[in-house]
């Protein structure tokens, strides 16, 4: 009773007119900077963050907590449309919302996003509101070691994500990880691969990669075909999902809210890392895994739905612990530092106008961005009755205006377009992408998580098994590591039943 | 398929190699202190071992498939339009700040519209002039992305 009356005052101050516009204003620009590539999350709220400091707190944490979130929801639409993920946790949305669309899918693809998005984002505001206090003390039990084993288990699902073969798809993940070390070394701080290049020191940006890897090798493979794609000569059936894929969405999108919310609460978890394990989860689950990357319902609504409930639970350890989980979370960080809150455990006493303001916030966002993305849907989806010839040209200008506009460099667009190019070579040769996209940003976290393990541990390796919850993520990356050794002497033994005349095995 | 695998195994251990070379130069430390080489070089021995698995399974695959189905009718001369484009990329990363956003982002829609569809110039040039004008005031102008202006500078 005590938290609906908490939660009533929020909504006292959320729907203020003030409040409501900022809120209105936030999920706008999110979803505009979600689909418009380069514009990332973090550097719109380092952009408006100083548009902020004439606002009063609860109005400033508002709007740009409505930006990240918006992002979340508006990074699927060029991902389903165009294979340009929006942003970093649209990038698994690209496997299956693009193939949607290539079918003829698009607006089932769209709609499955935004409803699915919807759904998640609401689940996972109830559970911030409800599970705040517990979860986040659950995540203090995360020490380096912990963090570690979740990244091994994460990097082997990543590698799973390339669909084909599991060689290939953790080749790309280890060179992902290779492309993750360039730049300063996490501990020391010395340079590495650099090639005496300045600008390297810094490393590559994720989202450079992700834009020439997906956005400008796409245009070069199509390019290289004498008849531009069918993909938008598909007639569009139908705006909005049918009820046998509302009926296949509907337990990805339940576990997707679900695991999101968990992984979120996890400092560093996040939208992105929720989302691929989504993806690899529901490919165990499915009765049809070949149909990953060729367009599954399942895998467009289990990540949409996991990346946007992260998106909201990684708000938990920073109002409860004080701690930012991602770089757009730090970003409010700061914004309510300079407002004078201070986030921790103090925040819902002391201040809990921001608080269950932004807690209240987030349910009308959330409506918000519903109403927004719905109606636009067929808006989206007319881009597709554009020649590709007549796009293309206007999908590469978009992403090297993107690419620059990251930090207003030349460089940085000279990278999209060298990653483009391999981006093409990596299509002619049958390796996916998306699993070197993603193993790039979770390498340098592993190493710094393995590095700071073997110190704290003085080299002792069982470091990673004497702890509970980092022996069982490790024997689950074992367990995942060895399904194909299994799965190939069942087969060999089913064969061998099979020539001896035996009738096989259950 | 299992031949351009062959080339994409040796390309990736050639790379593996390079990565294994360049990290020697830094620190390796110890278990107990992990240095700045520590996590490269295990990352390039895992990529090898990972090359050479690919490399064997490919090459298990050769005797049975020969040398690979002949390219797809639509893929021939597309390559020399890939290079051309890819030229062309670089060529604006180059020409960028000398010359501006609006002429480079010009002559790159143009380039892009007239090979691949031979359609007539006019409709070509107001595309491209279309394209250059929008996208400069969508961007530098509304959302304020400092991007070069070239001539157009004041």
């Amino acid at each position: 009773m005590e938290i609906l009356s908490l939660l009533g005052g929020g909504f006292a101050v959320a729907l203020t007119p003030t409040n409501l516009m900022y809120c209105f204003l936030g999920s706008l620009i999110g979803t505009a900077i979600g689909v418009l590539p380069g514009l990332g999350p973090p550097a719109t709220i380092a952009l408006l963050l100083p548009v902020t400091y004439g606002l009063a707190p609860t109005s400033a944490v508002i709007l740009l907590a409505g930006i990240f979130y918006g992002a979340m929801y508006g990074g699927s639409t060029t991902s389903i449309l165009l294979k340009i993920p929006g942003e970093a946790a649209s990038v698994v949305t690209c496997l299956d919302g693009y193939q949607m669309a290539r079918q003829g899918r698009a607006g089932a693809a769209l709609a499955i996003s935004a409803i699915g998005s919807f759904v998640a984002g609401t689940v996972s505001v109830v559970g911030l509101m409800l599970l705040a206090p517990p979860l986040a003390t659950f995540a203090l039990r995360f020490g380096a070691p912990e963090y570690c084993a979740l990244l091994v288990l994460g990097l082997l699902m990543v590698g799973y994500l390339g669909g084909g073969s599991m060689t290939k798809g953790l080749m790309m993940a280890v060179l992902g990880l290779l492309l993750g070390m360039v730049g300063l070394d996490p501990i020391v701080g010395s340079p590495r691969f650099t090639l005496g290049v300045f600008k390297l020191s810094e490393g590559f940006e994720f989202v450079l990669v992700a834009m020439g890897l997906f956005g400008i090798g796409e245009v070069l493979a199509n390019v290289a075909h004498a008849v531009p794609p069918a993909v938008l000569k598909t007639r569009i059936q139908g705006l909005l999902a049918s009820r046998e894929e509302w009926r296949r969405a509907g337990p990805p999108l339940a576990r997707g809210s679900l695991l999101g919310f968990l992984i979120g609460v996890l400092p560093g978890g996040g939208a992105v890392i929720s989302s691929f394990v989504s993806y690899a989860l529901e490919k165990r689950l499915s009765r049809h895994p070949e149909q990953f990357g060729k367009g599954a319902v399942e895998g467009v609504a289990g990540p949409e739905a996991a990346n946007n409930a992260a998106a909201t639970s990684s708000f938990v350890p920073l109002l409860t612990l004080g701690i930012p989980g991602n770089a757009s979370i730090a970003l409010i960080f700061a914004a309510l530092l300079i407002h004078g809150v201070r986030p921790g455990p103090l925040l819902v006493t002391e201040r809990p106008e921001v608080f269950w303001g932004l807690i209240a916030s987030m349910y009308i966002g959330n409506l918000v961005l519903l109403v927004l993305n719905l109606p636009l849907i067929r808006l989206w989806v007319k881009l597709l009755e554009v020649p590709y010839p007549l796009l293309a040209p206007f999908i590469v200008v978009f992403v090297l205006v993107g690419a620059y506009s990251v930090n207003n460099s030349v460089f940085d667009v000279g990278t999209t377009v060298a990653f483009g190019a391999l981006g093409y070579l990596l299509r002619k040769l049958d390796f996916e992408p998306a699993p070197l996209v993603l193993a790039m940003i979770l390498g340098p976290q592993l190493e710094a998580a393995l590095r700071r393990s073997l110190i704290y541990s003085r080299g002792d390796l069982m470091v990673f098994i004497e702890r509970p919850i980092a022996a069982s993520l490790l024997a689950l990356a074992a367990l995942m590591l060895l399904a194909p050794l299994f799965r190939w002497l069942l087969q060999r033994r089913v064969r061998e039943m099979a020539a001896a005349g035996s009738p096989p095995p259950d | 398929m299992a031949r351009r695998e062959a080339i994409a195994a040796a390309g990736a251990l050639l790379v593996a190699a390079w990565v294994f070379r360049e990290a020697t130069a830094l620190p390796f430390g110890s278990l107990r202190q992990p240095g700045p080489g520590f996590a490269p070089r295990w990352a390039a021995v895992t990529l090898a071992g990972l090359s050479v698995l690919l490399l064997v399974q490919a090459l298990r695959a050769l005797p049975s498939t020969g040398s690979g189905p002949p390219p797809a009718p639509e893929a021939r001369g597309g390559g020399l339009r890939v290079a051309g484009l890819v030229l062309a990329l670089a060529f604006y990363v180059v020409a960028l700040v000398p010359v501006g956003y609006p002429i480079c982002t010009f002559l790159l829609v143009l380039f892009m519209r007239r090979p691949t569809t031979r359609r007539a110039l006019l409709p070509a040039l107001v595309l491209a002039a279309a394209a250059a004008a929008g996208s400069y005031l969508l961007f530098a102008v509304w959302l304020r992305v400092p991007l070069p202006p070239g001539p157009f500078a004041g």
